[in-house]
């Protein structure tokens, strides 16, 4: 059980050249059931849902209402962002549950480790995040204002500009470490309680990681989305 | 950087999981929210029309049962006035047959009485005639001679003046 509290993910091989991570591994495997079950949810899609139609309508549809709501009319451009955030951080979570997870090894490594317990993975999705929020703004305001954001020659918003600046990189910081740092924490966590008991006494532990995992997955996707929107907005009128 | 090395930061793992994420992102805009999103759209707007249909009809069912009853209320008055109407014709219709009883009544009364009368003079006036003939045949019989016209009228007038 040394392999939970292993910051680094375990590299289980290279192909030509692009080494395999468990984690990334994982990501392909949540990748592949999130399409399946995808394409088991659209295969006919029909205007009474049943089965797998259902369930993905409930949660595009939540997804949608709450983009709507803060985003209004550039709803249609960022709600496929932010839902995929959603679902692709969601399901790594949970499926990073599952029994197997860091107890089957290859090579004398865990062959599979939650996603987001890699700080890889969290880094990149929080980069794409940031990127594609700045790539919006610039989009939605043009180059000049969006540079207007964070240089003026007023000294004093020059300076508040330059904070801000900072800012952005902190952005990146807090939503990468902010994921990494609970889902790991949630594998240590379990890891520890299974060395200690392995029966029925990790189960609350578990309540609290599907917990987790739902909530982390909603906070990438909340900010995601209200930094989209505050960034794409022009900046009020100095008063 | 020592940091990132400690937490295994590696770039190639970076950009794979951002073109994973890419690739998932693409996937899913086609095969998930858009069909999710055009069925959600589709049925939103067939309530809509549902309810505004029922709407519609329920309008309509007030409106219908209004002039229903509008139609009843109407035709019992007509009825009410159909019936007066005809009650007060018959009445007229009762009193003009009486007066036109009444009157069919004189007239044969009267017109009986002139022919009675009628007949009656014509009976005189047969009378007459025949008793002149029987005076005149007396007085040929007894004077021997045949009577003038004229003598026969006189005695004729003389005798029924006696007659009477």
């Amino acid at each position: 059980m040394e392999h939970g509290i292993v910051l680094k993910p375990e590299i289980l091989g290279y192909f030509k050249g692009l080494p395999i991570a468990n984690t990334l591994l994982v990501s392909w495997i949540t990748m592949a059931v999130i399409i399946f079950l995808v394409f088991l949810a659209t295969k006919k899609v029909r205007l009474v849902p049943n089965g797998m139609q259902s369930v993905f309508e409930v949660i595009v549809d939540f997804i949608y209402t709450t983009v709507e709501g803060l985003a209004g009319k550039k709803t249609q451009v960022f709600f496929p962002i932010v839902a995929t955030f959603f679902l692709f951080i969601l399901f790594s979570n949970w499926i990073g549950l599952l029994p197997g997870f860091g107890t089957v090894t290859y090579h004398k490594e865990p062959l599979l480790r939650s996603m987001n317990s890699d700080l890889n993975m969290t880094l990149a999705l929080a980069l794409t995040s940031a990127f594609l929020t700045h790539f919006f703004a610039i989009r939605y305001l043009g180059i000049i204002d969006y540079l207007k954001k964070w240089f003026t020659l007023n000294p004093i918003f020059l300076f508040v500009g330059l904070l801000e600046l900072v800012g952005e990189f902190t952005k990146v910081v807090s939503l990468s470490f902010r994921l990494f740092g609970n889902i790991f924490a949630g594998e240590v966590v379990l890891a520890t309680v299974s060395s200690i008991f392995a029966f029925i006494v990790p189960l609350p532990f578990y309540f609290l990681e599907i917990i987790v995992g739902f909530v982390q997955a909603a906070v990438f996707m909340m900010l995601t989305l209200v930094f989209m929107v505050l960034l794409s907005e022009k900046h009020a009128a100095e008063h | 950087m020592e940091i990132l090395n400690q937490f295994g930061i590696n770039p190639i793992l970076l950009a794979a999981q951002i073109v994973n994420f890419v690739v998932l992102l693409l996937i899913l805009k086609r095969f998930l929210y858009k069909p999710i999103l055009k069925v959600l759209g589709e049925r939103r707007q067939k309530i809509e029309d549902s309810l505004k249909n029922a709407e519609e009809i329920e309008k309509r069912l007030a409106e219908t049962n209004e002039k229903i009853d509008d139609m009843m209320a109407k035709t019992s008055d007509d009825i009410q006035k159909m019936m007066n109407e005809a009650n007060k014709q018959r009445a007229e219709l009762l009193e003009e047959t009486k007066v036109l009883a009444g009157k069919m009544h004189d007239d044969i009364i009267a017109k009986a009485s002139e022919e009675a009368k009628v007949n009656a003079s014509k009976l005189e006036q047969q009378i007459m005639t025949k008793v002149a003939d029987i005076v005149a045949l007396g007085m040929e019989k007894v004077t021997g001679k045949a009577m003038s016209t004229k003598d026969k009228k006189d005695i004729i007038e003389k005798e029924v003046r006696n007659l009477s």
